[in-house]
Formats: C-alpha cells, sequence, structure tokens
C-alpha cells in the first residue's frame, strides 16, 4: 500500500500536476490575452527614455522595493536569484546540458547553499506574515503558498544538506535522478530501484507530492506575477502599444 | 441585495475586466510596498486607508465570481460575497480614495489602485450608491453640451464682463477682443473652469503673447470621471472636441484642472488636434520669449505643489519650474516632489463631495510637507489641489497663501 502511494506521487500526480499548470497557465494567459486591451495609457511619468529598459529593471531589480524595504529586498532578491538556480539544477537532473558545463561544476550548484538560501527567505516571509500590518493584508492563500513552498523546499533540501554533510551520505546518485526525470519525459515511467530500494525514498516521494501540488495550485494563485509583472511594468513605462500616450 | 440589482453589478464589474485589470486583479503579492505609499494612510494609519486593502476589496469580488479559485475555495484568498454591506464597505473604500496613483509608482508590479478603483465606483452607480452630487454635476455638464443660443449670448455677455478686469493685467491689441469666444481657426481653443479666477489670468497671458485664441463654451471639469462613470467622462469630453473640432482649432489647451487634462489628454484617444495644459503653453511662451515675466515682482518664499493628475499621472513636471526659474529666486521645493509628491488629498471628487473632515485628517502628511518647507506662497496648477491646499493652511494653521501659477504669471506679465 504504502508504495502504492509513492508510486502514485511519483509517476501519475506527476503528470496531472504537469497537465494542470501547463493547462492553468495557457488558460489563464489566453484569457488575459484575449480580454479586450487597455485603450489608453496607464503610464506614470516622467516617460522613461526607453520603457522596455526601464519596465526590465522593474520586474528584475525591484528598485522601489530595495528603497522602501529593504531588507525585504535583499531577501527577495536572493529567493528569485536561487530559484532560477533551482530551476538550472532540476534541468540537469534530467539530462547533462553541456551548455550549461562550460564552467564544470556538480549538479546542484551551491552545495546545498542554494536550498538554504531559500529556507531561510521562505521562513523570513513566512513570519513576516505574522507582524503587523503585514498579517493584516495577508489572506490564507499567503501561508498556504509559503508553507507548501517550504514543505518542498525543506524536503529537497534534506536530501541534498544530507549528502553533503553526513558521512553516510544520501545513497541516491544524480545518475538515478536523471533515469527516473527522464524516464518521465520519455512518456516510459518508472521508479528506479535505487530510488525504490534507497530508505530514503520516503523524502523523495514527499519532496516529489509537494512539488505537485505546488505546481497544481500555481496557475490559480498569485504566483502568475511571474508571467504579469514584465507587462504590468511595461503598462506603467508605456511601453505596450495601444495603452501609449497620444503624441 | 435584489437579485436583479445583484446581476446588474456583476455585469458591470465583468464590463471592466480588460487584460490589463485582469492582470492587475491577479497579480498582488501582498508584499506591503505600497502601505505608506497612502497619503491617507501616512496621516491616519488604519490598514482601510491603504492601496492593498482597498484593491484586495475588489479582488475579493473578483475571486468569489470570475476566478476558479474563490469558485472551489472561496476561504483561501478570502473571497467576499456581493451584498449590501460589501456595497457599504465599496463606497469607504472608493471615497478614501482620491486617485493619486503614488502607490503605483511603488507597487513593483505597478499596479495601478485607481484603475480597480473604477470598479468600485462603477459598481455604486449601478447601485445607486454614488455620491448623487456628483452625478448631478455630471449631468448639467451634459445638459450643458446641448445649450440653446440664448444660453450662449448669455455666456458671451458673462465674458464680456470680464473686459475690465484683464485689462488690468494686460493691455489690449489693436482690433482684438480681449477674450475672444467662436473664434474659426484658432490657433489655441482654452477650456476654462466656471469662474473668472480661471479666464481672467489665461487671457492676459495669452494676449501678451499674441495669441489668436478661442474662449470654450464648455468648462474643463470632468465630473463624470471623479463619479467613474466612463460614458459620461466621454460624453463630457465630448462637447469640448466637437467645439474644437468645429472651430478648426491646431490646439485644446486646458485650464488648471488636473483631472480634466488627464481626460482630454491621456484618455480620449487619438485626437485631431494637439491638446496640452495651461501650465505648457505658459512655459512654451516663456521659452519662446512672446511673453516675458518680472523678475521677484512677487515676493516671498514660492513653493509648487504638483498635482497628482498633472504631473505623475499627466506629464507636467518640468513646465512649472522652468517658470518659476524665470520668475522668482526664491522658490522652495517640496519634499518629496515631483512623481513622489504627495497628494493633497482633494481629488477623485473628494472636494465636490465635501467630506472636508476627513480631507483635513487624511492630509495631515500634506500639510507637515508644506510647513516644512516654509513657503509664503503655495502655489499649483490645479483647481481641486487649490480649493484642498486653501483649506489645508487654514485647518493647520499654517502662514500660507495658496495661488494659482497663471494667476502668479499674469501678475508677473512684463512689457
Amino acid at each position: 500500500m504504502q508504495d502504492r502511494i509513492y508510486y502514485f506521487a511519483m509517476v501519475p500526480m506527476v503528470y496531472a500536476a504537469l497537465a494542470v499548470l501547463l493547462f492553468g497557465i495557457i488558460g489563464r494567459t489566453i484569457r488575459t490575452v484575449l480580454a479586450p486591451r487597455q485603450q489608453t495609457t496607464l503610464q506614470i511619468f516622467p516617460a522613461p527614455r526607453h520603457p522596455w529598459l526601464r519596465a526590465l529593471a522593474d520586474t528584475f531589480l525591484l528598485p522601489t522595493v530595495r528603497t522602501i524595504r529593504p531588507v525585504l529586498w535583499v531577501f527577495t532578491m536572493l529567493f528569485h536569484g536561487a530559484l532560477v538556480l533551482l530551476v538550472i539544477g532540476h534541468l540537469e537532473l534530467i539530462g547533462e546540458i553541456r551548455a550549461l558545463q562550460i564552467i564544470p561544476h556538480q549538479v546542484f550548484l551551491g552545495g546545498g547553499l542554494v536550498g538554504l538560501v531559500l529556507t531561510v527567505a521562505l521562513f523570513l516571509f513566512l513570519f513576516t506574515r505574522f507582524k503587523t500590518p503585514y498579517r493584516e493584508i495577508s489572506v490564507p492563500e499567503d501561508y498556504f503558498l509559503l508553507l507548501l513552498l517550504l514543505l518542498t523546499v525543506l524536503s529537497g533540501s534534506h536530501m541534498s544538506w544530507a549528502k553533503y554533510l553526513s558521512p553516510a551520505g544520501f545513497d541516491i546518485a544524480v545518475p538515478t535522478y536523471r533515469e527516473y526525470l527522464s524516464g518521465l519525459l520519455a512518456l516510459k515511467p518508472a521508479v528506479p530501484m535505487g530510488i525504490e530500494a534507497s530508505p530514503h525514498y520516503v523524502l523523495v516521494a514527499l519532496h516529489v507530492f509537494f512539488a505537485n501540488c505546488f505546481l497544481m495550485f500555481l496557475p490559480f494563485s498569485k504566483i502568475m506575477h511571474t508571467f504579469f509583472a514584465l507587462p504590468l511594468n511595461l503598462l506603467r513605462r508605456g511601453g505596450l502599444h495601444g495603452a501609449r500616450s497620444t503624441p | 441585495m435584489e437579485p436583479a440589482v445583484h446581476h446588474e453589478l456583476l455585469t458591470r464589474f465583468d464590463s471592466r475586466l480588460n487584460s490589463a485589470m485582469r492582470m492587475y486583479l491577479d497579480t498582488c503579492a501582498r508584499c506591503g510596498v505600497c502601505i505608506q505609499s497612502c497619503h491617507v494612510y501616512a496621516s491616519m494609519p488604519e490598514l482601510k486607508y491603504t492601496a492593498v486593502h482597498r484593491a484586495e476589496v475588489i479582488r475579493r469580488l473578483f475571486k468569489r465570481y470570475f476566478k476558479t479559485q474563490g469558485r472551489l475555495w472561496p476561504s483561501l484568498g478570502d473571497s467576499a460575497e456581493l451584498t449590501d454591506d460589501m456595497v457599504d464597505t465599496i463606497y469607504q473604500t472608493a471615497y478614501s480614495c482620491t486617485g493619486c496613483r503614488r502607490c503605483m509608482v511603488h507597487c513593483p508590479f505597478g499596479i495601478d489602485t485607481q484603475m480597480i478603483m473604477s470598479i468600485a465606483k462603477l459598481l455604486l452607480i449601478a447601485a445607486g450608491r454614488e455620491p448623487k452630487v456628483l452625478s448631478m454635476l455630471a449631468d448639467m455638464s451634459i445638459q450643458k453640451g446641448k445649450s440653446t443660443p440664448e444660453t450662449r449670448a448669455n455666456f458671451a455677455k458673462a465674458v464680456e464682463q470680464l473686459r475690465d478686469e484683464v485689462l488690468i493685467r494686460w493691455r489690449e491689441a489693436h482690433g482684438e477682443k480681449v477674450v475672444p469666444l467662436d473664434m474659426q481657426d484658432a490657433n489655441i481653443l482654452y477650456v476654462a473652469l466656471a469662474g473668472k479666477h480661471s479666464i481672467v489670468p489665461a487671457a492676459a497671458i495669452m494676449n501678451a503673447a499674441g495669441e489668436k485664441w478661442s474662449l470654450s463654451y464648455y468648462e474643463a471639469v470632468n465630473f463624470g470621471a471623479f463619479v467613474g462613470n466612463p460614458e459620461k467622462t466621454r460624453m463630457i469630453a465630448q462637447r469640448i472636441i466637437d467645439e474644437a473640432v468645429r472651430l478648426k482649432v491646431r490646439e485644446v489647451s486646458i485650464c488648471e484642472c488636473g483631472t480634466a487634462y488627464r481626460v482630454m489628454r491621456h484618455m480620449m484617444g487619438a485626437l485631431p488636434f494637439r491638446v496640452t495644459s495651461f501650465t505648457e503653453v505658459i512655459a512654451r511662451y516663456l521659452r519662446e520669449g512672446r511673453i516675458a515675466l518680472a523678475r521677484n515682482r512677487i515676493k516671498g518664499r514660492i513653493t509648487y505643489h504638483d498635482p497628482c493628475q498633472l504631473g505623475r499621472n499627466g506629464g507636467v513636471i518640468e513646465e512649472p519650474r522652468y517658470i518659476f526659474s524665470r520668475m522668482t529666486d526664491d522658490f522652495v521645493e517640496l519634499q518629496p516632489n515631483r512623481t513622489e509628491n504627495w497628494c493633497c488629498g482633494g481629488g477623485g471628487g473628494l472636494v465636490a463631495v465635501g467630506e472636508k473632515d476627513f480631507r483635513m485628517r487624511s492630509a495631515r502628511v500634506k500639510a507637515d510637507q508644506i510647513r516644512a518647507a516654509a513657503p509664503d506662497i503655495v502655489s499649483t496648477a490645479c483647481e481641486n489641489c487649490h480649493s484642498q491646499l486653501t483649506d489645508l493652511v487654514g485647518h493647520y494653521q499654517i502662514n500660507a497663501s495658496v495661488r494659482f501659477l497663471s494667476d502668479m504669471v499674469a501678475e508677473s506679465l512684463q512689457a
């Protein structure tokens, strides 16, 4: 029974999560794109000389957050930077990406540091939510997302930390993960013996389960800011056609 | 709430869900960066006066009625039902926001709270709960657009009576009318407010510049925008557009009214003439050497309040500073200023609605800002701001007068 539950999280649920994620994001994006267009400018002045550059800077450097909430800015930048590394790390777990090996590195950069940064940042975000006035502006979704992310990151990082910190080590090697993930990708899903027989199988299954939950929830949550932040900043900077001020 | 009303409100809500609005409602991370942006919160630190809370009131309805999450798991996003109590909350939310968009400057995503509040105002109209005075004033403006020849003749007579007051500021050019009306092919159609304070200085300045101009029959103020009614906003602006087209003018210059300028300049789409604020026209005359100002004729330290709809929402930011650089050696900036300037607290129709007690309490931060600059004169280029600042300096016993920029320019005109 236990194995069946683990298998469910490791295989069918992964496909279900990816389907919900993909169709959810496409659906939300289509709905937004097909909605009537904003006909007049929503710009803030003075208009920048290069609206696109300014919007990119707003989106990726968060200048106003740096000025108004510098501590939050530091952790937000670290968090998002670590997320990028995490995505790269997981892509490298599917198969070797030679372009990324220009600078030779172990799969999962940082020796557990990326997970640590994410964990610390997530705890800060969570604790901030308990503080006035942020507590009052928070809704259950905010806590739910943070907890889901924390559980995903902690269960994932534990595997990484155990590997680096304990002489007993973490006994699931990169090739085993590659066998599992590339099997999923090739629609030949199987949980390799290296994972199934590992005493840490429960952690892997839990990590995948929480990640599945997060991916399924993503399209229906505020995490859609991943896709909307740039167009919104373009609206603010006058960089979107049709929403510009007339000359 | 009656089911028919409920249905109507949701239909109106849906009508505002364009792509930008959907993204505004979908994106907030509730990071709280906007909390301190609002002058109301900075003056009265209550959660209901934060931009994030205001947007969240509408966002909760959006989740409940237009999002899968709200349908399947309403408590997760604090989704809210549209009830009579909710309409009360919407009123408090919409009419404690002046639509200054300072929060939009600070939001990492650039969420436009004023735009979200346009849903709130539309719902209030549909529920018959909007401030009736605003709707009445908007209707009066529209009615004036259908004015008969008699009312036009009466207006012409009233304008004629301003002649002597204009001549105090600037001499009469030979063969030219001091305040021309119905001037075909004029360069500028000047759109004033009701009241001679909006006509006399502008007439003197344009006459001094030797401009070929015409005064509009209509007042610039757009109460349709204040009450949040898009149809009435367009109808009110359309009267002026029709007049400008009929007279074949090259430029429509809007008097010192921030909202009227923003509506005409940025919200009416492409027009067959140029739209400027009168502040831009003055700056242009100075740059082209068409008018000259007697430096320091106006004594005392002068500061300038950037009207939100003219400055950060309209783009007229450096022109007033250029004008002051030619008028006085004793100019001091408010801190913060330009895009970051604090709202005066009178926008969004609040001055017209009254609400003086709220306006005074919610603009304490503005009073502090003025007091810190220690000016003798607070100048501005917006009627709403002028009214609010006049009330404010009185209420907080600040020893400064409040003056229109155009009035100061007219007083400083040099032959």
